[in-house]
């Protein structure tokens, strides 16, 4: 067996969960099936488990090529089929054998997972097979194609649970599933059929419910598909004519039903204990862990009404009984936040993950592009919760590809600018503070943002005479529809990726801008938070509204005298720390009452050249805010991010100050329809 | 959808107005008493704001903007019917509401050509109940942010 390669490091972390599940499967059914022994009537549902579970060690360990398990596998999957089938009666002996074979099936992914000499099989497989019925073929042989092709009858690998869940998912809707396999070549490549291309094919047919990609012995890769959908034959024939082979597959519900094997019964011994390997991994479902933050959320709620209250009775009660009562409040509200914490952390997976899925993504790209790319990560081990982690996979696709296939420029062109002929794509990320940022930064030519400005107003997306700075490129990359190649290729789609990638990080509460330098490159931001749900925030008052502001986006809270506000045109700008700060009006913004120009207050927000200060009449506390999402299409509106309760049933806004702060640098008046279009095109 | 052999579909009926209304009652989740609504700035004008419904943020409609019709101030007998249409909640502000009814499907009409106006787009059809008149909801065109074609009507 080869050392894993990184890659495949994370498939091998599934590969031991999912061992481990089914075999905890195995030990609790196999063990309850002893009181059994003897008699002819078995437990079905627990034969039907158990036979499912070694069906499933099989196909995942010969995916992962650890033949020693897949063969043991084999032989107890045929063992539970005989029993199944009635072929073979329970006896003592034959329990002895499944608990042994078990038991070497434990240490033989132990030792794969510790890279330790695999154990001896022989004796543990023969021992099994002399309990299976005679009639049978010699099982010890193993499956039919023994590396990769098990599982699945017709020689398909296993799927992953989470896979096979969404193909019975799929099939529930109707239509039919089908095995694709395309072979990238350069005659295909001529007629425009890349990977790509072939993706798009499929998820027009249907739902891709799996798609890898595989390096044969000559080292040729080829892409697997499985999709499901009502596909016809004559959809079938005119893929096959482009160069794929296509197979039915079958439905998941039917494994092998193959070689049968009836089993004379022998006797039998007293019953042995497994062995349990233990294992530190819990498999834990997400919306567990969602309940379990809600729940969080909630007692987060009832502490702040009790600080509300305990602040009201301060008066009424003795000092030295407040204080007690406080000291309990205080030491709650850390052991909650203890507590907040380590349901977060349990939310939290690394992101490489996601990054390592972009390498195959570089590779397929750069090749059909016919540009040399290197890929650089860094910060891989960056934690974000799992509900992230899930959403930004395809924000992160799309500017990958934008960045190979608009980005960088050719290996002639980079020479001739003097430039490496590899282009670099680097991906990158880090937290800062109670944010991740995630950069995708290529060294690429670059935006023109001349030639983006013509095309936007080509477009009508711009107004005309009108420019594109930094402030507004976002928007207009974003604006459904924009693309800045005419032949927009299939690679990058055609502008719509970037509008629903930002629609999909601003739901996640983060934000995404951009810088570009003309002939060096251009790097996408992405900043969200750890995690969701729960957040700190400041309450601010504008207008007779109450609005939560989350805290890790302001960075100062300053007074506004009017006195000392200039007014330039339109704009009015406070000074901060030696500078200029532009004034952002809340009240105005908001169509509320705009208070008295007596003092009011500004929270420094943005950075660098975006740094604004929103104005808010007063800044009432600071407390954890609940967040919930507001999802509906009908108050999706600039500046709002969700909204939170306080413990009295009352919605309070908050304010996606991001969001405002953009805003501020555009002309709104002007850019705001534009906004509405862009939230109505949802 | 319904089916066209269907007899019979439940309704919830209200008033906003001084004219009835049903909803099928398959889009209903619940009704509630309409508590502090919390209004969301640049949102359409027929939103009032959001408000919490079994901890979700909701956003509320007033029906009487919807219609073209005066707000009037809420009361006692105010209610928000809360509708799932799709994957969406969304909370309509009714004058009063506290009928359930049954109306069998011939009963129901499409609406006549001359209220194809502000209000009749959201209407899937009229009811003659004996002398009494219910106006049927296209719940669906009601919360279309687009606001598109009203859907046929009998067919929705």
């Amino acid at each position: 067996m080869s050392e894993p390669e990184p890659f495949s490091a994370a498939f091998l972390d599934d590969y031991f969960a999912e061992c481990d599940e089914h075999l905890a499967t195995v030990r609790r059914d196999l063990l309850a099936l002893e009181s059994s022994i003897g008699e002819a009537a078995l437990d079905r549902e627990r034969l039907e488990s158990l036979f499912r579970a070694f069906h499933s060690i099989k196909g995942l360990s010969g995916m992962v090529g650890l033949q020693e398990a897949e063969r043991l596998a084999h032989v107890l999957e045929s063992y539970l089929r005989a029993l199944r089938r009635g072929e073979a009666v329970l006896t003592q002996a034959g329990m002895d054998a499944a608990v042994a074979a078990t038991r070497t099936l434990e240490q033989v992914i132990g030792a794969f997972r510790e890279r330790a000499p695999i154990p001896e099989v022989a004796p543990a497989i023969s021992r099994l097979e002399e309990i299976l019925p005679a009639a049978a073929p010699p099982p010890s042989q193993p499956p039919p194609a023994p590396q990769r092709l098990s599982g699945v009858p017709g020689g398909f690998p296993e799927l992953p649970e989470r896979e096979r869940e969404k193909l019975l998912a799929a099939l529930q809707s109707g239509g039919c599933a089908y095995w694709v396999e395309f072979r990238p070549s350069p005659a295909l490549a001529e007629r425009g059929i890349n990977v790509n291309a072939v993706r798009a094919r499929l998820r027009e047919a249907g739902e891709i419910v799996h798609a890898a990609p595989r390096v044969d012995a000559e080292g040729a890769i080829s892409f697997e598909f499985l999709v499901v959908g009502p596909i016809g034959e004559a959809q079938v024939a005119e893929w096959e004519r482009d160069g794929l082979s296509c197979r039915p597959y079958p439905l998941p519900e039917a494994p092998a039903a193959a070689e049968a094997r009836p089993a004379p019964p022998s006797a039998a011994p007293p019953p042995p204990t497994l062995s349990l390997a233990p294992s530190n991994v819990v498999r834990v479902d997400l919306a567990r862990l969602d309940e379990l933050m809600r729940l969080v959320g909630e007692l987060v709620i009832d502490r702040s009404r009790l600080e509300d209250e305990l602040r009201r009775v301060e008066r009424a009660l003795p000092t030295g009984a407040w204080r007690s009562l406080q000291e309990i409040q205080s030491t709650m509200a850390r052991h909650l936040r203890d507590l907040r914490e380590a349901v977060m952390r349990v939310r939290m997976v690394p992101i490489g993950e996601v990054f390592d899925r972009m390498r195959f993504v570089v590779r397929d790209l750069a090749r059909d592009t016919g540009k040399q790319v290197r890929l650089e990560l860094s910060g891989p081990e960056t934690e974000i919760d799992k509900y992230i982690v899930e959403r930004m996979m395809d924000p992160l696709l799309h500017l990958v590809r934008n960045a190979v296939s608009h980005g960088l420029e050719t290996p002639q062109e980079r020479v001739a600018q003097g430039k490496p002929a590899e282009g670099t794509i680097r991906l990158s990320a880090s937290t800062v503070g109670d944010l991740v940022a995630i950069a995708v930064e290529d060294d690429g030519r670059g935006i023109d943002l001349e030639e983006v400005a013509a095309r936007a107003q080509a477009q009508g997306l711009l107004p005309e005479g009108a420019s594109v700075g930094l402030h507004n490129l976002l928007d207009i990359l974003c604006a459904p529809g924009f693309s800045t190649r005419l032949d927009a290729d299939v690679a990058s789609g055609r502008g719509v990726g970037m509008a629903v990638g930002r629609t999909t990080v601003q739901d996640l509460g983060g934000t995404l801008s951009v810088e570009t330098w003309p002939g060096r490159g251009t790097r996408f931001f992405i900043h969200l938070p750890l995690t969701l749900a729960i957040v700190d925030a400041l309450l601010v008052r504008v207008g007779g509204q109450t609005y939560a502001v989350p805290q890790p986006s302001v960075r100062e809270i300053i007074e506004v005298r009017p006195e000392e506000v200039r007014r330039v045109g339109e704009d009015e700008i406070a000074s901060y720390r030696g500078g200029p700060l532009p004034l952002f009006r809340l009240a105005r913004f908001f169509r509320l009452e705009e208070s008295s120009p007596e003092a009011s207050y500004a929270l420094v927000v943005g950075s660098g050249p975006g740094t604004v200060g929103l104005v808010v009449d007063r800044v009432l506390s600071k407390r954890e805010i609940v967040v919930h999402a507001l999802s509906d299409p009908l108050v999706r509106v600039p500046g709002i991010a969700g909204a939170t309760d306080l413990g009295d049933g009352r919605a309070v806004l908050i304010l996606d100050v991001g969001a405002l702060a953009r805003w501020r640098h555009t002309d709104w008046a002007e850019s705001r329809p534009a906004q509405r279009r862009t939230e109505d095109d949802r | 959808m319904i089916d066209d052999t269907a007899q019979a579909d439940t309704f919830i009926l209200f008033d906003l107005a001084g004219t009835t209304y049903g909803i099928r009652s398959r889009y209903v989740q619940q009704m509630e008493m309409l508590e502090h609504v919390t209004p969301v700035p640049n949102a359409p004008p027929f939103v009032e704001g959001v408000v919490f419904s079994r901890g979700q943020v909701i956003p509320a409609v007033s029906l009487r903007a919807r219609f073209g019709l005066e707000k009037a101030p809420y009361d006692l007998r105010t209610r928000l019917i809360v509708v799932q249409v799709g994957s969406r909640v969304v909370g309509l502000i009714v004058d009063s509401a506290r009928e359930f009814l049954s109306i069998p499907e011939e009963a129901i009409q499409p609406p006549p050509e001359a209220i194809s106006d502000t209000s009749g787009r959201f209407l899937e059809g009229i009811a003659m109940l004996g002398s009494r008149m219910v106006l049927v909801l296209n719940v669906e065109a009601l919360v279309d942010i687009a606001e598109t074609v009203p859907a046929p009507p009998g067919g929705a």
